[in-house]
């Protein structure tokens, strides 16, 4: 019954599965800790970034991993520009308003893709989509390992950011005292509109590093966006090490769950752990969150 | 005045003013009603259904429409379910207080579960398109017929073709190991695949249940591989059934044949064309048409023309629902509900474009013969290799390169 190899290549893809899931959460916890919203919409606009990934490699030819250069900066705008329109007016509703709306976006940006492009699957496949090594008896894909290496540089990025910079440091000050960065003559609004745009922007990222291996299609960004908000409460909210780690342990989990337990239980696993998590440490396993 | 009751009435005072009208204009005609999800998220689905239906009608009218009846022509009622039980119910009535003869749809097995209801009570003949769960003709219904295999046939018919056609090539098929989506669809075909595993002589070594969602399929085909099985059954939508195919080519997974059953990807043009290589000699079980008959050429030639599409196993159903109605009211003589009701049910229809015998209905309105045709991508192309009386070509297997 017990399988080397089956447990190895379980552990190995669970590693890249999280890294994934990770690389999605990090946008989605920056905003909460900023913000203070839940964003329903991360997903419909990593669903948008595979679009613009699929159409820039589809009718200019550009490499998914180099269209970053593109989308990256271009999600950023298009997430300053959602948050001054649809959120900023909305900041002081109830939190369960602000819930809806979130949720209404991305149904929103969810239909109009519907409409734009129909339910067609797409794929983009450059030349290294089908490339894998083998690791001892498991299989390693490469635009899945790509993938997580870019995670772990994103979180490295976001890191360094957050710690060196001014707007990083004005972000943060936000994130834990919002009255106090408003005293200390921060642009709070200005600040807010950054960090939804950096959040987009990530998850643009993120978009572009899963096209390769997987499909585009309206509802994609569903695939990863609740594990990315199990990462994020795991990880605790807007905390990036946290959401990388998190991503690992949702992504083990749910692979190991697979290999290992009989049926679709994998799921299960994963959000068992979850209730445990909320039940014994709220704040999420690397008590980085900054809840109030 | 409830919303139904409402339609009810405001149908009955269309067809009070209307009547008349229609009589003096057109003379002879037949009234046809169809329910289907035209808007809403199967539009796109339903209409490649409703052309099926339009190509079959033109033909008929424009071969004189129903002889027995003076020439008289076929009219569609067209009723829009959005996908919703609720609308279909409402949708089904109107039409059957406009004056229909024969009720087509609804697509969705929900909402035809609900809707055989309505034409049961108004003595309506109900011919179900695309609707395809085994209980819609269960409960000693009179009036409801289904000409395509439900999914039981789908299931035991394809496993059967698969079987036969190993043998015909000296491999014996022991282990079955079958993934299927954990929706409505792939666990009704998950149990008839393991409930046909002891009838059959296979063992169902692995059955795994997915979510749609999920975007990693790697452990589970890995579980898959480690128990060894001869066969590989997927059935799926699109996406996860793409990365299920991708996945298992990598991990080498070592079986006799990759097999989609009722598969919404490997047998499809265009996940072929965006997946050659991966896709070649994938097989499916799967609705088509008979690619020997000299009729089915003809037709899609005529739909090619009309719609500028190539016609696909939607439309061919509908096509085919159509001729049916019309042998029956040819049989019939008249445009009665029940008469024709006796007319489907002794329907014994030859000339048609279906991989099958000929259609005739059982008691509870299922077609005997339905069958789906066992499919498998050579040359980029979706080819009929089974059953072998209908086949294009020979089917290659064992499929070598699933054993890296």
């Amino acid at each position: 019954m017990f399988d080397l190899d089956l447990l190895l290549q379980a552990v190995v893809s669970g590693l890249l599965l999280g890294g994934v899931y990770g690389l999605v959460a990090f946008g989605l916890s920056l905003i909460f800790g900023v913000l203070r919203i839940i964003n329903f919409a991360h997903g419909a606009v990593m669903m948008l970034a595979m679009y613009a990934t699929y159409w820039l490699f589809t009718l200019a030819g550009i490499d998914p991993y180099l269209s970053i250069v593109l989308t990256a900066p271009g999600f950023f705008v298009v997430g300053v520009l959602l948050q001054r329109v649809v959120i900023e007016p909305n900041r002081l509703a109830a939190e369960h308003n602000q819930l809806l709306l979130t949720l209404g976006l991305a149904l929103f940006l969810e239909n109009l893709a519907l409409v734009l492009w129909q339910g067609d699957f797409r794929t983009v496949r450059p030349s290294y989509a089908g490339k894998f090594f083998p690791l001892g008896e498991a299989v390693v894909e490469l635009p899945r390992l790509v993938a997580c290496g870019g995670a772990v540089v994103m979180a490295a990025v976001l890191f360094v950011f957050l710690r060196r910079t001014d707007v990083g440091k004005a972000i943060r000050a936000l994130a834990e005292e919002p009255e106090g960065a408003l005293l200390m003559g921060i642009n709070v609004s200005r600040i807010r509109a950054v960090a939804y745009g950096i959040g987009c922007g990530a998850v643009a990222v993120a978009g572009a590093l899963v096209t390769p291996f997987f499909y585009v299609a309206p509802d994609v960004g569903e695939s990863f966006n609740i594990m990315a908000f199990v990462v994020v409460v795991l990880g605790g909210m807007g905390n990036f090490v946290g959401a990388l780690l998190g991503g690992f342990i949702v992504g083990l989990a749910e692979s190991l769950g697979a290999a290992l337990l009989p049926g679709s239980l994998k799921q299960l696993v994963v959000f068992a752990f979850f209730v445990l998590v909320l039940l014994f440490r709220p704040a999420g396993l690397f008590g980085g969150g900054r809840g109030r | 005045m409830n919303r139904r009751a409402f339609l009810k009435a405001a149908g009955a005072a269309a067809v009070l003013s209307a009547g008349p009208v229609v009589v003096r204009a057109q003379g002879k005609e037949v009234k046809l009603g169809y329910i289907l999800p035209v808007t809403g998220p199967l539009a796109f689905e339903a209409q490649l259904s409703l052309n099926g239906l339009q190509l079959a009608v033109d033909e008929i009218n424009n071969a004189g429409g129903v002889k027995s009846l003076g020439g008289a022509k076929l009219t569609l009622l067209p009723g829009d379910t959005q996908n919703k039980v609720e609308l279909g119910n409402s949708e089904a009535a109107r039409l059957i207080d406009q004056g229909i003869s024969v009720l087509i749809g609804p697509f969705s097995s929900l909402v035809a579960y609900s809707v055989r209801q309505v034409t049961e009570k108004n003595k309506t003949p109900f011919m179900l398109l695309a609707a395809v769960a085994d209980n819609l003709t269960e409960g000693g219904l009179k009036y409801v017929f289904r000409v395509q295999p439900n999914g039981k046939a789908m299931a035991t018919l394809t496993m059967n073709n698969m079987l036969e056609m190993a043998r015909q090539a000296n491999v014996a098929i022991k282990r079955v190991a079958m993934m299927h989506e954990d929706g409505n669809f792939g666990t009704t075909m998950g149990n008839h695949v393991e409930a046909f595993s002891g009838k059959l002589g296979y063992t169902l070594v692995q059955r795994i249940p997915y979510s749609l969602k999920s975007p990693d399929f790697t452990a589970e085909l890995s579980k898959v591989k480690a128990s060894k099985p001869d066969l590989l059954v997927i059935s799926g939508y699109y996406g996860d059934s793409k990365i299920i195919a991708e996945t298992a080519s990598k991990l080498r997974i070592g079986v006799h044949a990759l097999v989609g059953l009722a598969n919404a990807a490997y047998s499809n043009p265009k996940f072929i064309a965006d997946n050659r290589e991966l896709t070649e000699q994938l097989f499916d079980g799967n609705y088509w048409h008979n690619p020997q008959s000299s009729r089915a050429k003809v037709v899609f030639a005529a739909y090619e023309k009309r719609f500028n599409s190539t016609l696909t196993s939607h439309g061919v159903q509908a096509y085919t629902v159509m001729h049916v109605i019309k042998d029956a009211l040819e049989r019939a003589g008249s445009t009665d509900r029940d008469k024709l009701r006796d007319a489907l049910a002794k329907t014994n229809l030859a000339d048609h474009i279906l991989p099958q015998d000929a259609i005739k209905f059982d008691e509870t309105g299922e077609n005997v013969n339905a069958s789906p045709a066992l499919l498998q991508v050579q040359n980029g192309r979706p080819t009929v290799v089974g059953p072998a009386r209908f086949a294009e070509a020979k089917p290659i297997f064992p499929v070598a390169k699933w054993h890296g």
